[in-house]
């Protein structure tokens, strides 16, 4: 049960650039944080700080309102669980398990105790007298999960915990990872590269991009109202469309240009569209005219990868219809909101322009 | 047949035969004649004081290089694992000593210790102590366990290097998370997960300090003052072709072989269990 917050936190290799600038966030008690974003934006060095493992360079991290930044792991009461698990090779599951008990002295018995309440918890009390590569993927990664709770730590720390389980397993474990930090109502933060898992298990989302955090909300307000071009591109499956325009050459499907930015627009104009967003119609019926490049069908629906005729972007439609087009041939797209604007920056601008001749719902 | 068989052939099972047969013999002087003798150069051999003392001389001596060297590059590995975990110059450094013959290490460090001349001998008669190992038995043993402890450790060094470095640095911080501090980290993850490589090295040693060590030993010291720094491996030399006692030695020689052999069959018995393959 902890607070965790981060002020203008930075770090900065010997002899190197910044890689982390200025990160605020603050987390509540028993939230799940999870942080987003490409590999090498900074995110994995962002939560070794955090679990002490990196040095901070600048800015204060605090845990209940204590300034940890010059504690060692073991004294800021957190518990990690890394991308290879981490398990120690040479003890059995047990000893796993009671390994953070045993250092801090913890009787016997009550390791015992508690390393058999921990096993019953992660369904893997059957296990404990293996060997780490006695278990499979999933079990490792059980017993990984079991390691941090056993202490019941301040904050929890996951390291892309999933990346190395196949991917029906990595859907349970998600579940069970969530419903689990649910119910033990442990803070936690989670490092993730992948926008399905962090979409479905956070409370709140941080993108991060080069070292700086692009946007924190919930999923769902960073999925409807993205604050940059990259957390519109990155949150989503598939990715959101852009196509993008002279400001002084817009096409006449969008009309109207945002007048309240806080300076006049210049360059170019992002225009980004979900791939739900986008229907095909009849050629020369749409807003765009757009050849068939390659038609994905999944099932329930397909995925569609058209190239305007006039643009260099290739975009991509979904396709509710069961009948698929055929790949080679021309369509129209009618463009439909909501969707979203970004400036040359790549700024999220805050007034949206209204099509032409539909009456899109206004997004706000 | 395979060229390597033939090698092991000429090379060790011819010689081991040879011995084998000559220790049940005794020769004359001049190598024209010999005569049946039973087991006599054993009991012979077995039953001589100066023998007891190089088993002695030998058990001090295996103990203190094979411990010694291993400890010392535990210690500078680990110490260069920390500090640079890439850096190849720092690890060819260390390597060095073990391109170096063991007769001129043991030159090396005599020249270092020379009671008249040596660069440590000044300093240590500065401190008081009356440094002499042609005349005093201990530090003869200590002169040459040093030279010989000096060799075989950057070999150590590479093989404990390699294996520090096949540890995964994220166990090392999962046990810091753990609670686990500098000390406890190392004897109960890093120790363990190294535990193959140190059983290896501790045989390795054990045959270093048995066998190979006679070039530092013949260069230094040849076994003195009076018989101090006489190994096994030294005497069965001596009295074999200095002494021309060819049945004697081989038989020594016999011994010998068995001995080690029969310490690494203890070490593998009794030591190996302990090992985590991992």
């Amino acid at each position: 049960m902890a607070e965790l917050e981060l002020r203008r936190l930075r770090k900065r290799y010997a002899g190197g650039a910044d890689v982390l600038h200025d990160i605020e966030l603050s987390v509540h008690d028993g939230e799940m944080i999870v942080v987003v974003g490409p590999s090498g934006c900074g995110k994995s060095t962002l939560l070794r700080m955090v679990a002490g493992l990196e040095t901070i360079s600048g800015g204060e991290l605090l845990i209940d309102g204590t300034c940890v930044n010059g504690q060692e792991p073991a004294e800021r009461d957190i518990a990690m669980v890394f991308q290879n698990y981490a398990l120690y090779p040479h003890m059995s599951v047990f000893d796993n398990l009671a390994y953070s008990l045993k250092n801090r002295g913890t009787p016997k018995a009550e390791i015992a105790r508690r390393v058999e309440e921990t096993a019953r918890l992660l369904d893997i009390a059957t296990l404990v007298d293996r060997k780490p590569r006695q278990l499979s993927g999933g079990q490792r990664q059980r017993v990984a999960m079991g390691r941090a709770v056993i202490r019941e730590p301040r904050v929890f720390l996951f390291d892309e915990p999933l990346s190395n389980l196949d991917a029906s397993l990595r859907v349970q474990m998600r579940q069970e990872i969530r419903a689990l930090q649910q119910r033990l109502g442990i803070t936690s933060l989670y490092v993730t590269h992948d926008q399905t898992e962090a979409m479905t298990m956070a409370d709140r989302l941080v993108v991060m991009n080069a070292g700086r955090i692009e946007q924190i909300g919930t999923p769902m307000a960073l999925f409807r109202k993205p604050a940059t071009r990259f957390v519109a591109g990155f949150i989503g499956s598939p990715a959101m469309n852009f196509l993008t325009f002279a400001t002084d050459d817009l096409p006449d499907w969008l009309t109207r240009v945002p007048a309240d930015t806080t300076e006049p627009l210049r360059g170019e104009l992002s225009v980004g569209i979900r791939p739900e967003h986008i229907m095909l119609t009849p050629s020369d019926a749409g807003h765009i005219e757009a050849r068939i490049e390659l038609v994905e069908p999944l099932g329930s629906e397909s995925l569609v990868h058209v190239r305007p005729a006039d643009h260099e972007a290739r975009l991509v439609v979904r396709h509710a219809g069961t009948e698929l087009p055929t790949a080679g041939q021309m369509t129209g797209l009618n463009v439909q909101g909501p969707f979203h604007l970004f400036d040359h920056h790549g700024q999220r601008l805050t007034t949206r322009p209204r099509l032409a001749d539909t009456t899109c719902p206004m997004e706000s | 047949m395979a060229p390597q068989l033939i090698i092991v052939l000429v090379f060790f099972f011819w010689p081991a035969i040879t011995a084998l047969r000559q220790s049940l013999y005794v020769q004359d002087a001049f190598g024209l004649g010999e005569t049946f003798a039973g087991l006599a150069n054993f009991t012979r051999v077995l039953a001589s004081r100066s023998y007891h003392e190089a088993l002695v001389n030998t058990a001090i001596f295996s103990v203190s290089v094979a411990l010694g060297a291993m400890a010392i590059a535990l210690l500078l590995a680990t110490m260069a694992d920390r500090v640079l975990r890439a850096s190849r110059a720092y690890r060819t450094l260390l390597i060095w000593p073990y391109a170096v013959a063991p007769a001129a290490a043991g030159v090396l460090w005599m020249f270092m210790l020379d009671p008249t001349l040596g660069v440590l001998t000044r300093a240590m008669t500065v401190l008081g102590i009356d440094w002499d190992f042609r005349l005093n038995g201990g530090q003869a043993m200590a002169l040459v366990i040093v030279a010989a402890i000096w060799q075989q450790m950057s070999y150590n060094f590479v093989f404990f290097l390699a294996g520090l470095q096949g540890i995964p640095a994220s166990l090392l911080e999962a046990a810091a998370i753990d609670g686990a501090g500098p000390w406890r980290r190392f004897w109960t993850i890093t120790f363990p997960l190294l535990s193959p490589t140190t059983f290896f090295l501790l045989v390795m040693n054990t045959i270093y300090a048995f066998f190979e060590t006679f070039g530092t030993i013949d260069t230094t010291t040849s076994g003195g003052p009076g018989g101090a720094t006489r190994t096994l491996v030294y005497k069965l030399y001596q009295d074999g072709i200095v002494g021309l006692d060819l049945g004697g030695s081989a038989a020594q020689s016999v011994l010998l072989m068995l001995m080690v052999g029969l310490l690494t069959l203890v070490q593998f018995r009794y030591v190996e269990r302990r090992v985590q393959y991992h």
